[in-house]
């Protein structure tokens, strides 16, 4: 008995539990089983989805399993596939592709039918996502993409102009400032500090693979957030990852927070539950215009049988359709992500009556790609993130946090 | 009772050892193994000696996860005893206000950790936190309960205590109800007053069950995860990340399965410890 079999053991049980929610194909289907970790009405936008795939052919079953968030999904994938007992089926974030390609258990997607007809919108694909993306085998395709955008409560906004510096976003938090509302928030989490790191003209690592951590603009970006904090017009919310991003927009709704930093993805949710109303607006330029991607990307796992590849693709060749995924954007927030997608929500007259959902779309001509980084995810979890809070909370001086991080960086990225 | 084989004691045993085989020794060594391997659950293992010891070590995360769970025991250990005594001598008498007292504070016991979590994420909001309000009402000024990195792992152990203290009480409870009461009858007899009664006579009567209160509030502690999953996740700035949540960082966030096996190593290695001592400070209680 090796360590495999126990997590074979392990995997076999969750699987089992899985299997429990009555959720068995018809007889003469193939199931397919699909972890997904979307929460929320996400989940039941995608659930929609997967209904009507299941509906529209009588070969193929698709059965999505709820998994957590982004982070918890990855540990039960990595553990499923160090049991080989992965699905065919899953999506990961960016930041740990390049990890995931690396140990070689990402099915190669170039050879499947069609996978370089569908028409990707060119910032989203892999690649336009990451900086030598496209010199690598095709493994990921991208669905539910985003960038991080600015919301506003428009009611304590009033007909202000949108800042678009960083001197006008300081000034327009502290004017919004006010006794039991900031006016601004953002979570102190590496997807805001790369869209400042680049918008302060830096890059988290360079091309040629150095993690310079932005160098001045890491600096830069730190000591921006840390002059917010400072002035008292920005609010940091509790908690790390996805409990402070949450937090934050329960602090927005209940009008604690008049001006927030969040993801496109919560367009749909942040409209629909404010008692005020909201509006979107791009992230303000540093020196530059600059916002990272974010969300995740469709992969297959390399260990699962072909027909369920194959079976797999389909379902993801049904997704990438422009209705369904038009549907999807239109429902979330996220954004469309192919071409035909994007068309289909312009000529019917979608973004004309919902502006907000435009912004990130507007933005991408300023997203800047991810570095095919092997130690991305290590860099980004174990590295900066921590320190970003250090810096923050104990008001560390940047420079020497950077400089910390660069030489940790440099190790983790071997 | 004689064995009728020398054997029956032990297939007797057997449904217990097995599963203790199975759930405690098993992955027990498998982590000691591990604990010696660069391993990211993806790509093979890699043997690399004492380097993951050397890692946790040298990155201070050792020092500090154990400090923090170390902290946090102290403080509950304490408080649980402190409070449930208090409580149960408070409460230790007939009559419905003090039975509804009783179930009251043994409610808490009760609730799940998450209901926990959540609850108490609302009720230490450095903004809009009932506590802070409160605070701002009697014209005091405000904490930042959980983000600032002196206050939250306090703060984690008040939660704890809230939450055991229930059960502390119960045990202190059965403990009173189980002293002979003409002890105390003839302690009075001869003068002493209540204070007097409770410090010669009370308490040392209650070394045994307070002993057992402290040992299980020290598990509670040391096993401590959902609440700091929920309310904190390790933060600020590591602040509350106690053993166990470390053990789970580096396992699922960071890929580093060698290094959660021998951060769990050294973990055992500590309940064992703790373990030994509380058996010595027993046995040195028993009458020879």
């Amino acid at each position: 008995m090796d360590r495999r079999a126990f997590l074979l053991a392990s995997a076999a049980l969750s699987g089992t539990a899985a299997g429990c929610d009555g959720r068995a194909e018809p007889a003469g289907r193939l199931a397919v089983p699909f972890w997904f970790t979307y929460g929320g009405r996400n989940r039941a936008t995608l659930e929609k989805l997967v209904a009507r795939f299941n509906a529209a052919q009588n070969e193929i079953w698709i059965q999505a399993v709820f998994q957590g968030d982004y982070f918890e999904g990855l540990a039960k994938l990595r553990t499923a596939l160090a049991a080989r007992a992965a699905p065919p089926l899953s999506h990961v974030v960016g930041e740990v592709v390049p990890y995931l390609a690396a140990a070689g258990v990402l099915e190669p997607l170039d050879e499947y039918p069609g996978a370089h007809e569908l028409a990707l919108e060119p910032r989203l694909d892999q690649a336009g996502s990451f900086h030598g993306g496209a010199e690598r085998p095709l493994v990921v395709l991208p669905f539910n993409r985003s960038t991080p955008i600015a919301y506003v409560n428009a009611r304590l906004f009033g007909d202000r102009e949108p800042p678009r510096t960083w001197d006008e976003l300081r000034q327009t938090a502290r004017q919004l400032t006010r006794s039991g509302c900031f006016g601004f928030g953002c979570p102190i989490d590496w997807w805001y500090w790369a869209a400042l790191v680049g918008q302060a003209g830096g890059r988290v690592v360079e091309p040629d693979g150095r993690v310079t951590l932005g160098g001045a603009a890491g600096v830069a970006a730190i000591a921006f957030w840390q002059s917010l904090v400072q002035r008292g017009v920005m609010k940091q919310p509790p908690g790390r990852d996805y409990n402070a991003w949450e937090q934050l927009s329960q602090d927005f709704l209940a009008e604690r927070v008049a001006m927030i930093w969040s993801s496109t993805a919560f367009v749909r949710y942040l409209e629909e539950t404010a008692d005020f109303p909201v509006r979107a607006l791009p992230l303000p330029h540093g020196v530059r215009g600059s916002v990272p991607t974010g969300g995740t990307h469709f992969v297959l796992l390399k260990s699962a049988p072909r027909e369920l590849k194959q079976a797999a693709w389909r379902f993801v060749r049904f997704l990438l359709e422009p209705e369904p995924a038009a549907f999807w954007s239109s429902e979330t927030g996220y954004l469309p992500v192919t071409l035909a997608a994007a068309a289909r929500l312009e000529a019917s007259g979608f973004y004309a009556k919902h502006p907000n959902y435009r912004v990130a779309l507007a933005q991408l001509p300023v997203a800047e790609p991810w570095p095919w980084s092997k130690g991305l995810f290590r860099i980004q979890r174990e590295v900066v993130q921590p320190r970003l809070e250090a810096a923050l909370l104990e008001h560390r001086d940047p420079e020497r946090v950077l400089a910390e991080a660069r030489a940790l960086a440099e190790e983790s990225a071997l | 009772m004689k064995p009728s084989r020398p054997a029956q004691p032990w297939w007797l045993l057997s449904p217990m050892l097995l599963a203790l085989g199975i759930f405690f020794l098993y992955p027990l060594l498998s982590a000691f193994k591990t604990s010696f391997y660069e391993w990211d659950l993806l790509t093979p293992p890699r043997f690399v000696g004492l380097a993951n010891y050397r890692a946790i070590l040298a990155s201070g995360e050792l020092l500090s996860s154990l400090g923090t769970t170390l902290l946090v025991s102290v403080v509950v250990v304490t408080g649980s005893l402190v409070l449930g005594l208090a409580l149960a001598l408070a409460v230790h008498r007939p009559g419905r206000v003090a039975a509804l007292a009783r179930s009251a504070v043994f409610s808490a016991y009760v609730v799940s950790w998450v209901s926990v979590g959540l609850l108490f994420l609302w009720i230490f909001d450095a903004d809009a936190g009932v506590v802070n309000r409160a605070l701002a009402w009697l014209g005091m000024p405000g904490a930042k309960w959980l983000t600032s990195t002196t206050l939250a792992p306090l703060t984690v152990a008040l939660i704890v205590i809230w939450k055991v203290t229930g059960y502390a009480m119960v045990v202190f409870l059965s403990g009173l109800s189980a002293l002979p009461p003409e002890v105390s009858e003839a302690a009075a007899l001869d003068g002493a007053g209540p204070v007097s009664r409770l410090r010669h006579v009370t308490l040392p009567l209650l070394r045994p069950t307070a002993a057992f209160v402290a040992t299980t509030s020290l598990i509670a502690s040391f096993q401590l995860f959902d609440v700091v999953r929920l309310l904190t996740q390790g933060g600020p700035v590591r602040s509350t990340t106690v053993l166990v949540y470390a053990i789970y960082e580096q396992l699922f966030r960071d890929l580093r399965v060698g290094r959660a096996s021998a951060l769990v190593v050294i973990f055992f290695v500590v309940l064992a410890l703790l373990s030994w001592l509380k058996l010595r400070a027993f046995r040195a209680e028993e009458p020879a």
